[in-house]
This record gives C-alpha cells, structure tokens and sequence, in this order.
C-alpha cells in the first residue's frame, strides 16, 4: 500500500506542490503579521518558528484526514470490492492504507520544510530530533488517516464525507495547541485540547524541532500510539461496511 | 464430479425488507464455465458477492470448493479471483504496476512474482504495453487488465460481474478468447454474470437464470433451448396453390385456408399454426416429429411446397420466457 502511494506520487508530482502552498502562506502571511502581536506567550521563540510544528502538522494531517475520501472514490470503483476479496486480512488493508497516508504526508513536510527554513524559522540541527520529530509527523498522519478510513466507512458517499471531513478539521487545528499555547484557551476548549491528540504531536515537535524541550516526549509518543492503536481497530472493524 | 459451488436455500435479505435472495440453490461443476443470467435486480450482483464472501448470507448455506463461505471464508479468498463490474485498477500508474501491487495484496511470494505478472500479461495479451498508463488504454485494455490482477494467484475459480459490459464486439471477444486459453491452460471454473444472450450461448457449458432471487431454470445452453418446445416452421407455399383454391368466392377462399389450419392444429406436437400471404407460419415443440406430418396434410392438400424455413429459439428467447417476462407457455418469439 506504502509502495502503491509512492508509485502514485511518482506519477503526478502537483498534489504535493499544491497542497504546500496553503501552509506556506500560513507561516509567510499569518506567522509574520501575528508575529507582531507580543501578547501570545512563546517561552521567547519567535512566533513564526513558534507554529511552524503546527503549520507542518495542520498540512498533513489536511492530506490524511481527507485520505478517506479515496477510499470512498474506491468505493464507487470496483477496487475496494477487490480488496475485500483479496487474501490479505483486513487488518493488514487498513493499516496498510493509513500508513501509506503517512508516507504521503512526511513527503508533503518534506516539501514545506526547506520553505520554513527561507522564511528564516530556525530549527535544531539534531538530526535524530529532526527524524524523531518526522517519525511523529508520520505516525500522527498515519492515525489521522486512520480516522478517516473510518468516517469512510460509515459515510460512503463523497458529499457526507468531505461534510464531516470539514467539520473535523478546524476545531482539530483550533483546539490544539498548534497556534498558541492551551493556556490561553476558554476552558471547555483546554479540555478538547488535552484529549486532541494533535496536542501531543504538535508538543512534540515543537520540542524536536524549534525548542530543545523534550520533558515530554514520553508521554507525547505514548498518547499519539495508543491513539494510532485504537483508530486502527476501530477502522479494521467497522472497514467491511464501507461495501455494503 | 467436482463442485466449484453448491447453495442451498441461499436467502439475503436487505434492512429487514428486501429479499435480494429468496431460497437459491444451485450447483456448478468444477473446471467448467457457468452463466449466470437474469434481467436487473434480480440478485445476480448479490449471490456472486455472497460467494466472494463480502457479504454474509441471511440463512442458507453457500460452499465453494467445498469450503463455507461464512466459516471458511480466510480460504475461499485465497484460491478464488473476482472481477467486479466497476473499475478495479488505478488509472494513474503503469498496467505493470497495477499488477506488482495486487501481487503484493494477494501475497505472492517475491520470489515468484515477476513470473506471476508476466505470466497474467500474457495471459491477457497486455504484455507490449505493459509500462503505458491505463489511463491511456481503451476499455477493452481496462478490462483485460481487471482479469489479469485477479488472474495473478491461478485461482481455481474466477467470478466475473458482467465481464463485457461496456465493450465492442472486437473487444469483447478478445476478453473471452484471452479467458478460455486461461481457462484450458490452467483448469479456472469461470463463473461469470452477464446481460449479453450470446456470450452465454457461445462460450459457457452451464446456465442458470435468475429471477427475484430464485434460480428459475438451469442446464446447458442447448437444454434451456430445447425446453422451450417451440421452433417456428415457415413453409413457402407456391402461389398458383393458393390462387386456384381461390378463385371461387372469398368466402370459399377462408374456408379453405381456415380448414387447412385446423388440420395442422390438430397434429401432435403442433402449438400454432397460422398464414401470412404465401407463408404457412406453424409452432411446433419438436420438429422432428412435427415436419413429416405437415408435409402430409399439405401434400394430401394438393399444395406444393418451396422452401422450409426453422427458426430455433435463441438465448434471448430463453431469457424473455423464464426471467418472468413472458408467460411460460406458447408465443416465444423466434429468428431465423
């Protein structure tokens, strides 16, 4: 499945190019005019390094949660049918499927990165940080894509799901500590946030990544692995309704 | 003799309401080629996804090699291919490609996989383009390439859902050609659903029609033919014949044509008969028997014939009459 979406990506390159220039106008537009803004606290790191963990995470986490809609593309086809009748356990299929997300969105943060870098955000130079924070990128992708197997499922149809695949997406962003620290935030919205698993990639990547701070990353690759854990479950399971 | 398929009082039902499958039961023999015909809706899609096992049945039983679809179901997988009637394949890479990640999903093993997808390009005569994208092949490529993927494992049996739908007569004939040399080659049972008549006639050795869920007739195409028990006879009768039997007044004309009827009718083997300007048009169950007796009675009539026409019924006869389109007995339409 990874090799199917590599082969795929290979094919036609300007998905990646065109999904990157919404992050990128993120950090370039929103980053550098709220960077004026002195009220947001960012423990000193300049607010554009401060949300490009989030800017990278919010952009591929648009291509998994939206992954969904392929199945639901392969649904109309024959593939999925195929897929089902296929020797390989259904297990196996999904999370074969939500991995390969993975793999599509670390190559869309591969592409983002060097742009982050011109616009002068200043990473560790680390390279087991930068892999680590990589491997969080793809695994939080991967639990994402996961997710949306699962809305797939039960949606079926093109128009419900981009419906739900939309109102998933924002307060996902949102209720995260992607673009500011949860600190900030309402109550009701603090406790969306600690159960957003989003929290804890962003967490750790910002610590990976920009700020050095990795007190957390325990608890940060645990949260995202059980989440990655129990979205794959559920998707296996409810996967063979996708058909019916 | 070996069962591909055997079901017994197979029954699904849909939301609690619609039964897709009423009671069907139905055996195919291994190694062989099964039609599957019926008119739409009439649950043809829904047995062949029972059997590929994506579906469980509400009650019944359904084996295929002798394996339960239901308890079984992890090892039908593995020895049976399926085409489904939608698109299968990725359109944005190579037919090769398509076939290395279905090798990968089916499980052959990496040491013989160049050699499967080789073997199943070939098999489907798609191994010059093999590095083309399939979004640049016609639908009769598209498809040869759908039955090549699931040709990748040597399955024992191979379902396909309307095979040719879509395609031109050149192509379609490329899909079947393509199949049977597979099929010789390597003992595939086919089973195939279909709306063409004559793909049933030409290329199967068993049909089976389906209507409301219930299979209402099966046998050899031959069979299902014969059974209908009506061939229509076309008799050219020369005209001097008629015209001397009337010259006297019309009425005495219609006389003697309706007395000619009559005594046709009355033969055996004999359902209608009927007269169209020089054309003596009789229905009859066997012609065999039928044809020396009518000669007979025209002889005996004193009239000569010039030509003798049989129109056996054809599939899409056999079709109209038992997927309930037409009443079962009398009136089948036939072509010469």
């Amino acid at each position: 499945m990874i090799e199917l979406e590599m082969r795929r990506l290979k094919h036609d390159r300007t998905e990646i190019y065109t999904r990157a220039i919404q992050p990128i106008l993120w950090l370039a537009v929103y980053g550098s005019v709220m960077s004026h803004v002195r009220d947001i606290p960012t423990n000193g790191i300049p607010y554009i390094d401060y949300i490009t963990p989030g800017v990278l995470l919010q952009s591929t986490i648009f291509v998994s949660v939206f992954y969904g809609l392929t199945l639901v593309w392969e649904r109309e086809t024959g593939i999925l049918k195929r897929l089902l009748v296929a020797p390989a356990s259904r297990y196996a299929t999904v999370i074969g499927r939500a991995l390969a997300s993975g793999v599509r969105a670390v190559v869309q943060a591969l592409i983002i990165f060097p742009v982050a870098m011109l616009l002068g955000v200043k990473f560790i130079s680390d390279p087991v940080y930068i892999i680590a924070a990589f491997l969080m990128l793809f695994m939080i992708s991967g639990g994402f894509a996961g997710l949306s197997i699962f809305v797939a499922s039960l949606m079926k149809t093109r128009e419900r799901f981009m419906g739900i695949g939309q109102a998933m997406i924002m307060p996902l962003f949102f209720a995260s500590n992607a673009l500011y620290p949860i600190k900030l935030m309402p109550p009701l919205l603090q406790s969306i946030a600690i159960v957003n698993p989003l929290t804890y990639a962003v967490d750790a990547v910002r610590g990976l990544m920009i700020s050095g701070d990795v007190t957390n990353i325990t608890l940060d690759f645990s949260a995202v692995i059980i989440f990655d854990l129990i979205i794959f479950a559920v998707a296996s399971i409810s996967f063979k309704k996708i058909i019916e | 003799m070996e069962l591909a398929i055997e079901t017994s009082h197979l029954t699904k039902v849909y939301d609690g309401k619609i039964n897709a499958l009423d009671g069907v039961d139905l055996t195919v023999k291994a190694a062989g080629i099964f039609a599957l015909l019926g008119p739409n809706g009439s649950g043809k899609t829904t047995l062949m996804r029972i059997l590929t096992t994506q579906f469980r049945p509400t009650t019944g039983t359904a084996r295929v090699f002798g394996l339960d679809v239901v308890k079984h179901d992890a090892s039908i997988r593995k020895i049976i291919g399926y085409v489904p009637q939608e698109m299968s394949v990725w359109l944005d890479i190579t037919s090769f490609e398509n076939l290395l990640i279905y090798s990968k999903i089916y499980g052959v093993p990496s040491g013989i996989r160049k050699k499967s997808i080789s073997d199943a390009l070939q098999s489907m005569g798609l191994d010059e383009v093999a590095n083309v994208p399939v979004k640049k092949y016609s639908g009769g490529m598209i498809r040869r390439l759908e039955i090549a993927c699931s040709l990748l494992i040597k399955p024992r049996l191979i379902f396909l859902d309307e095979p040719t739908l879509g395609l031109d007569p050149s192509a379609r004939k490329a899909v079947w050609e393509n199949l049977m040399s597979f099929k010789d080659e390597y003992g595939t049972t086919v089973f195939f659903n279909t709306h063409y008549m004559d793909e049933a006639d030409m290329y199967s050795d068993e049909v089976a029609i389906i209507s409301k869920g219930r299979i209402v007739k099966s046998g050899t195409a031959c069979e299902l033919k014969r059974s209908l028990h009506s061939e229509i006879l076309t008799f050219s009768i020369d005209h001097g014949d008629i015209g001397s039997a009337l010259r006297g007044p019309a009425s005495a004309g219609l006389r003697w044509e309706s007395s000619l009827l009559e005594r046709i009718k009355a033969l055996d083997f004999i359902d209608d008969a009927s007269m169209h300007d020089s054309n003596l048009h009789v229905v009859v169950e066997d012609s065999e028997f039928a044809l020396p007796a009518i000669i007979e009675v025209l002889r005996s009539e004193g009239i000569t014939i010039q030509k003798i026409k049989g129109a056996r019924p054809t599939m899409d006869d056999v079709f109209l009459r038992y997927a309930g389109m037409l009443p079962v007995k009398g009136g089948g339409k036939s072509r010469t």
